[in-house]
């Protein structure tokens, strides 16, 4: 049995869903639910993401059954029967997606025999369950890559070599997935694969049907999208990867070795991260002059989920040669999830190694703190934690402001920050991430 | 005389106010059907998502001060209060500037709870916010979920009150028990007359020998205060102008619920006169106040606009025998807004606006168009009942103006808008990139950081209508590039043409 959580740093297996979907091109779920679910999960996903927005047909637009008590006593099913076919006529979608949430879940509504009423309809009607007493935003992801998987994406294609597609980042929870999948399409195709990563630049539903050509999956992280892998696997038989999700030139080189092993392509993944790693150092040699002349080496306290802490924080010590002395990760896992992303916390080429600590609730990261490093007792000579920069979400900002720190929001949630296509993924995501920890201390100037 | 006070949860609004969701015809028409009272049967066949009895909740219980919110769900539910963190804390900090920010703890139910029960899980909560942020209250909101389980919300309270400092507050707002969402209002104010409303206790009371001279100094002090019932969607500055009114009267004033503490509850009694600034939000509170405690209360219209403004103000000094210092106030301050507005009139009059939101805030805010020359050319509001019925008071020619009843639901909105063509759409927050993909500026309906209410609202719409009119090239640029969802063939339908009248 899971606990309660002092302000958790994600939504429900719906929200998951819904964002999932509002990330796929002229995908239009049809919200089988209460009538605020998803009006409130906007709300969350829209701020917490940097204001992603309703896009094409979301927020308060969204298709939505409101079941209410005489639904729950009869059975939804006649409204989601008429909810859908309106939804058809007034909507213009490509797919539409019936996804359910708690109250239709619990009462046993049967949506699949309902969608399947609309079996000859074009564009096809599909249906995902989505139960939120079953998981969380992450898991609501792997439910919906699954269930597509399942029914929408094409059998019996052949496999290509040259083809793989990108899991592991959750479009409304990783604020930056869009910018993130760009830049590791971008690597990953001067390696001279093709890459299907569904929701980035230019991706199409058609992408998504043909996603069963590629012959292995890569998972950016080491929870999330892999159920969607394994789900893949299962189906249309591609074996997967799971690599951390890599920020600055040495996890960049590994992530792509990764690959090249994997999919021989050795020689030309050398060459590529030679080439990329002079165009970058090219970049953060600029910042050496002030980085030295006014001392911007920084203690650090990491905190968010599980995708950006390892990765995070190895690359402020690694490369910016900064101290992370506590790494906090925020998510809900199993203890062998945990084992998975603490093993990141390893095999770094600097000597630093903080705390690392799993814990759901947003008080405990002060309690940790005090754990981390010896608190003031009122020496005459007290060592303290500083200079300090925190990195996190936007539930640190009272913490910072506790501690005097600055504050670089980079997980969910992400509030204070509008996101369009920054990347703090790969080269250029290091690049990002140097500029806006560096930025913050020099803003004054 | 309104009592509910000994039931579990409120009744809901349907069925207390005959409260409708759905409509579409014109202004007079919606309040005829109303007055036949028959809207609340009415539903649609294509709906889209909208808030809930929990969502709207938090829209008080998120301001109140020195307080833990318990969500008791899985863990999605009130997810919403992300957006808030940042402006919730503000918005407090201008009230105490050491304001805690927004915390709450969610109990995230999963399968084993659905079966079990969750609440174990909420014991756990209450006793953690209790103990680790040691707020003054806990308000506990249950979600759907532990509805329909079966979770005994207010044994659990009722046991754990015994061993926590904070008062506890029980808020029963599953959303799937009603449309009509600002049935949440009710759900809030139940808790908080339950449970936190109070005489205060005076050491001096406790006193051998009273003291004449200071009973009757505290009388005098009750019988010049008056209760102001904010809302979530006002501002600072719409309440230091409102003050500002009433203060120039002679009045004190004292805000609830928004923004409060737990304390300040407890002096919710000490007022001569509980004063309603939207009936949607306040009448369950206020009427009960009366019936429980005896305090009188004034119901009437939203302090937006110039006429309603000095109806609100007159109807208050009525109570009070001020009418006459009311009146030459009023005439002070009209004389006063009306040499101010002179620099905005010539650009904005005859342009026309569509108007969306809350019924009263919808209504209110055209007697500020129409004062500055603008037309109404459509309203949509959230919900109909009787308190929308005294703002039409200060509208002229709206009769035959089209009204849609619709809680968000931008669909028909979009439809009637593009028919329509107004200069100008006023909206609620929440569909902003929908309306922008009409190419039309928008001014939000209300925002808690700007000023709409009372004269210095007047001005401060004005001068923010005509910038907005002045560039639209933002929304414009949108329209040009990213479509709106509905199919072409949604235009030429009649726009409520999937409301049915019988659910």
């Amino acid at each position: 049995m899971n606990k309660f959580i002092d302000r958790p740093r994600f939504t429900c297996a719906l929200g998951g869903a819904l964002f999932t979907l509002r990330a796929l091109p002229r995908a239009i779920p049809v919200i089988h639910a209460s009538a605020g679910c998803g009006y409130n999960l906007y709300n969350a996903a829209n701020a917490g993401a940097g204001y992603l927005g309703g896009g094409y047909c979301g927020g308060t637009a969204w298709s939505s059954t409101n079941v209410v008590e005489q639904d729950i006593v009869f059975g939804g099913e006649p409204r989601l029967r008429e909810q859908i076919r309106s939804t058809l006529e007034l909507i213009a979608g490509d797919l539409y997606v019936v996804v359910t949430g708690c109250m239709v879940e619990m009462i046993g509504d049967d949506v699949s025999s309902v969608v399947a009423e609309f079996a000859d309809v074009e564009p096809p009607v599909i249906a995902i369950s989505t139960p939120s007493f079953r998981g969380n935003s992450h898991d609501g992801y792997d439910m919906i890559l699954a269930g597509l998987f399942e029914t929408y994406v094409r059998r019996g294609i052949a496999k290509r070599d040259d083809t793989v597609n990108l899991l592991g980042l959750v479009p409304g929870q990783d604020a930056f997935y869009k910018g993130n999948l760009t830049e590791i399409r971008r690597l990953l195709e001067r390696v001279g694969l093709r890459v299907n990563t569904f929701f980035g630049e230019g991706d199409t539903l058609e992408n998504l049907q043909n996603a069963s050509e590629a012959s292995l999956n890569i998972v950016l992280s080491d929870v999330y999208g892999i159920k969607a892998a394994q789900a893949f696997e299962k189906i249309h038989g591609a074996r997967y990867i799971s690599l951390p999700l890599p920020i600055g030139a040495a996890q960049t080189a590994e992530f792509l070795r990764g690959v090249g092993e994997e999919l021989h392509r050795t020689d030309a993944v050398e060459r590529i991260i030679r080439d990329e790693e002079a165009r970058y150092y090219d970049y953060v040699e600029r910042v050496a002059d002030i980085y030295n002349d006014v001392d911007l080496q920084r203690y650090a306290v990491v905190a968010g989920d599980l995708n950006y802490v390892p990765a995070v924080s190895r690359f402020i010590a690694d490369e910016l040669g900064w101290l992370p002395h506590l790494a906090v990760v925020t998510d809900d896992l199993d203890s062998e999830q945990a084992r998975r992303v603490e093993k990141r916390f390893t095999g770094w080429e600097s000597d630093v190694r903080p705390l690392v600590k799993f814990d759901t609730d947003t008080s405990a990261i002060q309690r940790y703190l005090r754990e981390a490093w010896e608190p003031d007792r009122n020496e005459r000579y007290y060592d303290s934690f500083s200079p300090v920069v925190l990195i996190g979400s936007v539930f640190e900002r009272d913490l910072a402001v506790k501690l005097g720190a600055p504050l670089l929001t980079v997980s969910f949630p992400v509030t204070n920050r509008i996101v369009l296509n920054q990347t703090y993924a790969g080269y250029n995501g290091g690049l990002s991430l140097t500029a806006d920890l560096l930025g913050i201390l020099i803003a004054g100037r | 005389m309104m009592n509910y006070i000994n039931l579990k949860t409120p009744p809901v609004r349907e069925e207390r106010l005959g409260t409708g969701i759905a409509f579409g015809g014109t202004a007079c028409e919606l309040r005829c059907a109303q007055r036949e009272g028959c809207i609340h049967r009415a539903g649609r066949t294509f709906s889209q998502t909208q808030g809930c009895q929990f969502t709207l909740s938090l829209g008080i219980i998120n301001t109140l001060r020195n307080a833990v919110v318990v969500m008791h769900g899985p863990v999605g539910c009130g997810s919403c209060s992300i957006g808030n963190v940042g402006t919730s804390q503000a918005y407090k900090r201008l009230r105490d500037p050491n304001a805690e920010g927004l915390i709450w703890l969610n109990t995230n139910l999963d399968e084993v709870d659905v079966i079990h029960g969750g609440e174990d899980k909420l014991r756990e909560a209450i006793r953690y916010a209790d103990r680790e942020f040691r707020p003054e209250i806990v308000c506990v909101l249950a979600s759907c979920v532990p509805s329909l389980i079966g979770d005994d919300i207010e044994a659990v309270i009722s046991e754990l009150q015994k061993e926590t400092a904070a008062t506890l507050i029980p808020v029963h707002c599953a959303g799937f028990k009603t449309k009509a969402m600002a049935t949440a209002y009710d759900d809030v104010y139940h808790g908080i007359l339950r449970h936190l409303v109070k005489k205060p206790e005076y050491s001096e009371d406790r006193q051998v020998v009273s003291d004449d001279l200071r009973d009757l100094q505290r009388k005098y002090r009750e019988s010049r205060t008056v209760n102001l019932l904010n809302v979530g969607s006002m501002s600072w500055q719409d309440e230091t102008e409102l003050k500002r009114l009433l203060n120039a009267l002679g009045l004190n004033v004292r805000w609830l619920p928004c923004y409060s503490t737990g304390e300040d509850f407890c002096h919710a009694l000490e007022s001569a006169l509980n004063v309603s600034i939207c009936g949607t939000h306040d009448d369950y509170f206020i009427e009960h106040l009366q019936t429980l405690y005896g305090i009188p209360f004034l119901i009437d219209t939203m302090p937006v606009g110039r006429k309603n403004t000095a109806r609100w103000l007159l109807k208050i000094a009525e109570h009070f025998d001020l009418q006459k210092e009311a009146g030459r106030l009023i005439d002070f301050e009209s004389r006063e807004l009306d040499l101010a507005l002179e620099q905005f009139r010539p650009h904005l009059r005859d342009r026309t606006v569509f108007l969306g939101g809350g019924e009263i805030r919808v209504i209110a805010m055209a007697e500020i168009l129409q004062d500055l020359g603008m037309k109404v050319v459509g309203f949509k509001g959230h919900h109909y009942d009787q308190f929308a019925e005294p703002l039409f008071d200060s509208l002229q020619d709206v009769d035959n103006v089209i009204f849609n009843i619709a809680t968000q639901h931008p669909f028909e909105q979009i439809n009637l808008v593009r028919r329509l063509k107004p200069d100008l759409y006023i909206g609620h927050s929440g569909g902003g990139n929908i309306s922008a993909k009409q190419g039309i500026p928008l001014l939000p309906l209300f925002g808690p950081s700007y000023n709409y209410m009372g004269y210095s609202g007047v001005f401060e719409v004005a001068r923010r209508i005509r910038r907005v009119l002045s560039n639209a090239q933002f929304n414009r640029k949108i329209a040009q590039h990213c479509p709106l969802p509905y199919k072409d063939s949604w235009y030429e339908k009649d726009p409520f043409s999937y409301i049915k009248k019988e659910v």
